[in-house]
């Protein structure tokens, strides 16, 4: 078998199928995209009819303010999740592993906003942020705080996103960190314990260290999900008020595909696609490849 | 002897795999084959075949709607030996935005297809996309019977679509709180603010409101902006002739911010859904609604207003003091309507399919059956009298008196601008304008400044 392997027409004829997959499902939509970026199609045009227009809808796209803004918020998208949600992540892990009793309940609990589709979450969240008779202004009015419009102040609208989207996502990741949490060998910690480590000193001193592989993982998603955001924002406010909320795939579908303007959308899709990679290329520059490899 | 067998299996496993992702691509082109000999055929072919049927009757509701399309398909299809008319129901919103553009840019729409009039029907029309209509209209004796509502679907002077029925845009009014509070319909405009003010001061809300899509608010300021710059601005200033920053323009956007200023539309609009826009009128929080007719549907049996059958009125936007134009005129609009594949004209046997189905629901039953049943307004001319015998809704009756007293109308102003002025306005400037992020003077500069782009580039 294994002088089967080394035959090069074999070993081809095996990775085929899987090639051909990539190629059709990955490569060939990147470089189409890629390719229709640079001309005015409109969506329904035959292809012999297509225009080419060089990088005007590069430029057009950089030139707009409105993008910008939506480049922002996927900027608070990603700062939201990578210094408020992923510390509440590894809390929330560290806390659910050393619980006794329930555990099971507690994971279920937790993952179970993951499972619920986006439109029910919105449709959940639209509720309690409703201004007149919604669970949150409840809540604050207790304080005597007086009625706050979260979706429609555009002071709270970003923030309620940014929340919501929080609430979905969390318990995923926790689930992902609690799994690296278990699996590191019991002996550290009652090791440590013995030498009369506390509590807080063996989550910060071994369990963090240990798992600063997966917090690395898990940021990796984080930022690629904040960059691909769509769906929470169109079931929330669909970018409003006034265009505040928008990121950068609902700027994508609102100015370009909505429009007809298929090739000004392509474009902003490879947009998205290479910052990505940049944010992504200096995240793993600056934080991923310092981290060491642990081994036990 | 191993190598080779080793060998033959993976090339085995590799054909097999390759065999059955193709096998998919092939079983789609087996109908197209099969209809090929169907063609060569001479007259009386009874042999089975399909037309796709692309509908959007999806929901509770559109459940009148739908009955009127199957009680269509059923005729056309009993009087069609073979035929069968395979109904693909798919949301309103996904087959306009999505599902249909993908077709369309494949080349492979469905038979018959309902599509949105203007800008849709017209640039599919212009890809060759779709059947022109014009010699069949002629065909069926309907060229002129659908009077001033083609205009969504013409292209180059040819029909490529028709208007399922029509709307017009005013304010519903709740009748009860009117006759406790001793209230009138108002017929100036200082009567309608003289309005505003007593149920503001009654502790309503006075008009129901959700602006969470802009369109929704626009619909109001639309109607404002006809009465003071004219019902004729839009076209002008698509086609460049007058401009947003028209002083009669800001003013009529000056007196939407007015009213939001005083408090005259649900708080938090911003954050409402067009779908709870409903609610606030039939709980009876807001007394006044702003909205098309097709929300009549709304009060019939078994819908969410039911309860408010008989109790709601309908008028026309008061005409405003020196305003400019046609001081009744309202918008009317024709763009929900159908389509058909340009391939049609390929397959005799589907374009005959396509002329009975053009003749059983476009004919005086059908469309009254949609004014009744679905509080859907005629797209085709109906008689006088033939059209007050049929309707014994209050509501309705309402609406056809405020339509047979206007003079004028226009077009949705959506349906005459470029895209991007549309996506400028709905999207961004009319929400900063209610939220008070911009003034009239701001905003009208702005709205300037997108359609000087978009004129630029069309030259």
């Amino acid at each position: 078998m294994n002088k089967a392997m080394k035959n090069p027409t074999v070993f081809i004829l095996f990775v085929l199928p899987a090639v051909m997959l990539f190629l059709m499902f990955f490569i060939y939509p990147i470089f189409s995209s890629l390719y229709f970026s640079f001309t005015s199609w409109n969506g329904v045009a035959k292809l012999d009819k297509i225009k080419y227009i060089g990088i005007d809808n590069f430029t057009k796209a950089l030139g707009q303010d409105r993008f910008w803004v939506a480049v922002k918020n996927n900027a608070y998208f990603i700062l939201f999740s990578v210094f408020l949600q992923v510390p509440v992540i590894v809390i929330f892990s560290l806390l659910i592993a050393h619980v006794k009793k329930l555990k099971g309940l507690y994971k279920t609990a937790i993952f179970l906003p993951s499972i619920m589709s986006t439109a029910v979450i919105g449709i959940l969240w639209g509720f309690i942020y409703e201004p007149d008779i919604g669970l949150l202004n409840k809540i604050l009015s207790f304080f005597g705080i007086g009625k706050i419009y979260w979706l429609s102040d555009n002071t709270y609208a970003m923030l309620s996103i940014l929340i919501t989207n929080a609430w979905q996502w969390t318990g995923y990741y926790i689930i992902m960190v609690l799994a690296a949490i278990l699996s590191i060998p019991k002996e550290l910690e009652e090791a440590a314990a013995i030498d009369g480590a506390t509590a807080y000193q063996r989550a910060t001193r071994i369990v963090l260290p240990l798992i600063t592989p997966i917090i690395s993982v898990v940021v990796m998603l984080s930022i690629a999900g904040a960059m691909k955001a769509a769906d929470i924002v169109i079931v929330m406010t669909n970018g409003g008020p006034a265009g505040s909320t928008e990121v950068m795939a609902t700027y994508m579908i609102r100015y370009a595909i909505t429009s007809f303007k298929y090739g000004y959308g392509n474009s902003i899709a490879v947009l998205i696609f290479i910052f990505t990679l940049i944010v992504t290329l200096i995240y793993q520059l600056l934080v991923a490849r310092r981290n060491e490899r642990i081994e036990y | 002897m191993k190598k080779s067998l080793v060998l033959l299996l993976s090339l085995l496993l590799v054909t097999t795999t390759m065999l059955s992702a193709c096998s998919g691509g092939s079983n789609t082109e087996k109908p197209a084959k099969t209809g090929e000999p169907a063609k060569q055929e001479e007259k009386a072919d009874n042999s089975p075949f399909e037309v796709t049927l692309r509908h959007t009757q999806v929901g509770a509701d559109k459940k009148n709607r739908l009955a009127i399309l199957q009680d269509v398909v059923k005729k056309v299809q009993d009087e069609t030996p073979g035929l069968t008319i395979k109904l693909d129901a798919v949301d309103s919103e996904v087959n306009r935005k999505e599902k249909l553009r993908g077709e369309m840019a494949a080349g492979n729409p469905p038979d018959i297809f309902d599509v949105f009039g203007s800008p849709d029907a017209q640039l599919y029309a212009k890809e060759g996309r779709m059947l022109d209509l014009t010699p069949i209209l002629a065909e069926l004796g309907l060229s002129d019977k659908f009077p001033n509502v083609l205009d969504p679907y013409t292209y180059e002077g040819k029909v490529y679509g028709l208007p399922i029925g029509a709307s017009a845009e005013g304010f519903f009014y709740n009748k009860d709180y009117f006759a406790q509070k001793g209230l009138k319909v108002p017929n100036t405009f200082p009567e309608l603010e003289e309005l505003l003010v007593k149920i503001k001061a009654d502790g309503k809300t006075p008009i129901a409101a959700a602006s969470k899509e802009g369109w929704v608010p626009l619909m109001l300021t639309n109607q404002l902006w006809a009465r003071y710059a004219g019902p004729d601005i839009v076209k002008r200033i698509a086609a460049g002739e007058a401009k947003w920053t028209d002083p009669n323009m800001v003013k009529a956007f000056a007196k939407h911010v007015e009213w939001e200023k005083k408090g005259y539309f649900k708080k938090g609009e911003l954050g409402f859904a067009y779908g709870d826009i409903t609610g606030q009128f039939t709980s009876g929080e807001a007394p006044l609604w702003f909205d098309g007719t097709w929300k009549s549907s709304v009060f019939k049996k078994g819908q969410s207003g039911e309860a408010m059958i008989g109790k709601v009125g309908f008028f026309n936007m008061p005409p405003v003091d020196g305003g400019t134009g046609e001081q009744t005129a309202l918008m009317r609009d024709s763009n929900n309507g159908y389509g058909f594949s340009a391939a049609v004209a390929d397959d005799p046997r589907k374009l005959d399919a396509v002329k009975k189905f053009i003749k059983e629901l476009f004919n005086e039953d059908m469309q009254l059956r949609g004014l009744t049943e679905d509080g859907v307004l005629p797209s085709m001319t109906i008689p006088e009298d033939k059209l007050n015998s049929t309707v014994n809704d209050e509501l309705m009756k309402d609406i056809i008196k405020v339509l047979n007293s206007t003079q004028g109308s226009f077009p949705a102003w959506d349906s005459q601008v470029d895209p991007d002025i549309n996506t400028e306005f709905s999207a961004v400037q009319i929400q900063k304008l209610i939220g008070g992020q911009t003034t009239p003077e701001k905003m009208a500069g702005d709205l300037q400044k997108v359609t000087d782009e978009v004129l630029a580039n069309k030259e």
